[in-house]
């Protein structure tokens, strides 16, 4: 019989060592380069390891792998059966094994990188699987996309506008952008980056060092951006997903 | 001993089971199932075509499906008895799974189902117990049946119960992974799934009467193996298995 006095809940335990980053955002926003730029910048400084999840392939481990910014067998793929909002949610079981394995061949390990499946604006990261989670759009996708808002967008530990380079070229003025986006997030940081422009690289690795130190120090909390965001209703009805819950309109 | 459904004890409103049975069948229960296909992703890379489902279903009911319900069975029996062993029947199942890359997918699920099960009933002797499934097999993970007759002793299943759990969910895993290999209509896999109940009932009738793991079915499908060796090779998939 069930033991009622246990409770179902396990939380990460405490003191664990290494920092789980995850990086979500919709496909093609340069996630996998993004985890390639910090494996550069960082994996003299901290052990690292990586997990991909992709969604037909196993092309992102692949790539970050041929990228050698990292020991090969430190990346790892794993399938999401089609459904790569679950894997990183609702069943994160596959994800887990794999952070868990590589924690403890590579043991220790200061900071594992998990990249979600590219998906869409609503999939974010359970607390379960990661401690902090960055959510990266780009400018390529318009500057509108940071005012529709989303849980990632909203509540992310950071969120990033990339390939901030292609700004002229996609007619989209990134200081709006960023801007409207921290309107977005109650002061929650917004980072203009691209992969070619050092200051935004170092700020970004800036980011990342201090949440492991706030990590290490037990002073991170990791926080769910979840589900549900508000969300405004366009003139044509509905721009949000198949969720159905309280609903804050923001007009 | 036949171990026959107990009608009267949801009735009666005591005891896991019942609910139970319907939880380790749930394929929203959180331990990886999702990104399973039952190895028909690599059926159908070879393949298989929509209309063959079906029979792939009932092929597996009366092969693979049929070993691992029975495994199961053994495994509730093992997690009912004290001490607690289920060496015996982990080493006989991954004996009858000659297939390196199924007894790995075994693993994995089982990997999840682990986990659910600490953290449902850390204290109960029949998950503490699962320890000694590994120490039969260095290097091998319980495997999904094992861990299922595990969790089924946990939440007080029959062993009727235990048996078409994991025949239910074999057969659902396959048509779950059919929507996303090939193009049809939701609804009309539920039929494929309901065509099954005669197969699911007669290996839930042959899982229960077996009655030691030596006399565990050894009913694999060497086609399933070689799809199985195959889909691990590949290098555009969906599903881990
Ligand atoms: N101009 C420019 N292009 C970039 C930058 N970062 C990434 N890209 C390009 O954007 C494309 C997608 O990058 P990826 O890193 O593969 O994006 P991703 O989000 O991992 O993609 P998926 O995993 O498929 O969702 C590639 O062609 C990259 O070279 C950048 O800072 N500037
Ligand atoms: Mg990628």
């Amino acid at each position: 019989m069930l033991d009622p006095t246990v409770s179902p809940v396990s939380p990460a335990p405490p003191g664990r060592r290494t920092l789980r980053l995850g990086v979500a955002g919709p496909v093609g926003t340069g996630k996998s380069s993004l985890i390639a730029t910090l494996c550069r910048e960082l994996s003299g400084e901290f052990a690292m390891a990586v997990v991909t999840n992709d969604i037909y392939t196993d092309e992102d481990a692949r790539f970050l792998r041929s990228a050698g910014v990292l020991a090969a067998e430190r990346i790892r793929a794993v399938e999401t059966g089609a459904c790569p909002h679950t894997a990183i949610r609702d069943d994160i079981t596959a994800n887990l094994d794999a952070v868990e394995d590589l924690e403890e061949e590579f043991a220790p390990l200061d900071l594992v990188l998990v990249e979600s499946g590219g998906d869409n604006l609503t999939a974010t990261f359970s607390p379960a699987l990661i401690d902090a989670q960055i959510f990266c759009l780009d400018v390529a996708g318009g500057g509108d996309v940071a005012r529709k808002g989303g849980p990632g967008i909203g509540r992310a530990d950071l969120l990033v506008v990339n390939k901030s380079d292609l700004a002229p070229y996609v007619g989209v003025d990134v200081g709006r952008m960023v801007a409207d986006a921290e309107k977005a997030r109650d002061g929650r940081p917004v980072l203009a980056l691209s992969r070619s422009d050092a200051a935004s690289v170092a700020e970004l690795c800036a980011w990342v060092r201090g949440v492991l130190a706030e990590h290490v120090d037990g002073r991170h909390v990791p926080q769910d951006p979840g589900p549900m965001a508000p969300h405004s209703h366009g003139p044509a009805g509905h721009d949000h997903g198949h969720e159905h819950g309280p609903h804050t309109h923001v007009h | 001993m036949a171990d026959e459904d107990d009608p009267g004890a949801a009735a009666r409103g005591s005891g896991t089971g019942a609910l139970g049975a319907l939880l380790l069948a749930d394929a929203r229960l959180p331990t990886g199932g999702h990104a399973h296909s039952a190895t028909l992703e690599g059926a159908v890379a070879a393949g298989l075509a929509a209309e063959q489902v079906p029979a792939y279903i009932r092929a597996r009911l009366r092969t693979v499906a049929r070993t691992e319900a029975a495994a199961a069975v053994l495994a509730l029996r093992a997690g009912r008895g004290r001490p607690v062993d289920y060496g015996p029947v982990q080493a006989a199942l991954a004996a009858r799974t000659p297939s390196a890359p199924l007894r790995a997918a075994s693993a994995s699920l089982g990997r999840g189902l682990t986990r659910l099960a600490r953290a449902l009933c850390p204290g109960h002797p029949a998950v503490a117990g699962l320890a000694t499934a590994t120490a039969a097999t260095p290097g091998l993970r319980p495997l999904r049946p094992v861990v299922l007759g595990a969790l089924g002793a946990a939440l007080g299943l029959t062993e009727a119960q235990t048996a078409r759990a994991v025949l239910y969910d074999d057969a659902q895993t396959v048509t779950a992974a059919a929507l996303k290999l090939h193009p049809g209509d939701p609804l009309a896999t539920v039929r494929w799934v309901v065509d099954a109940a005669d197969d699911i009932e007669a290996a839930v009738r042959a899982a229960v009467a077996v009655a030691a793991p030596a006399d565990l079915p050894a009913r694999s499908a060497p086609l399933i193996d070689q799809w199985a060796a195959e889909h691990a090779q590949s290098t555009r998939r969906l599903f881990i298995a």
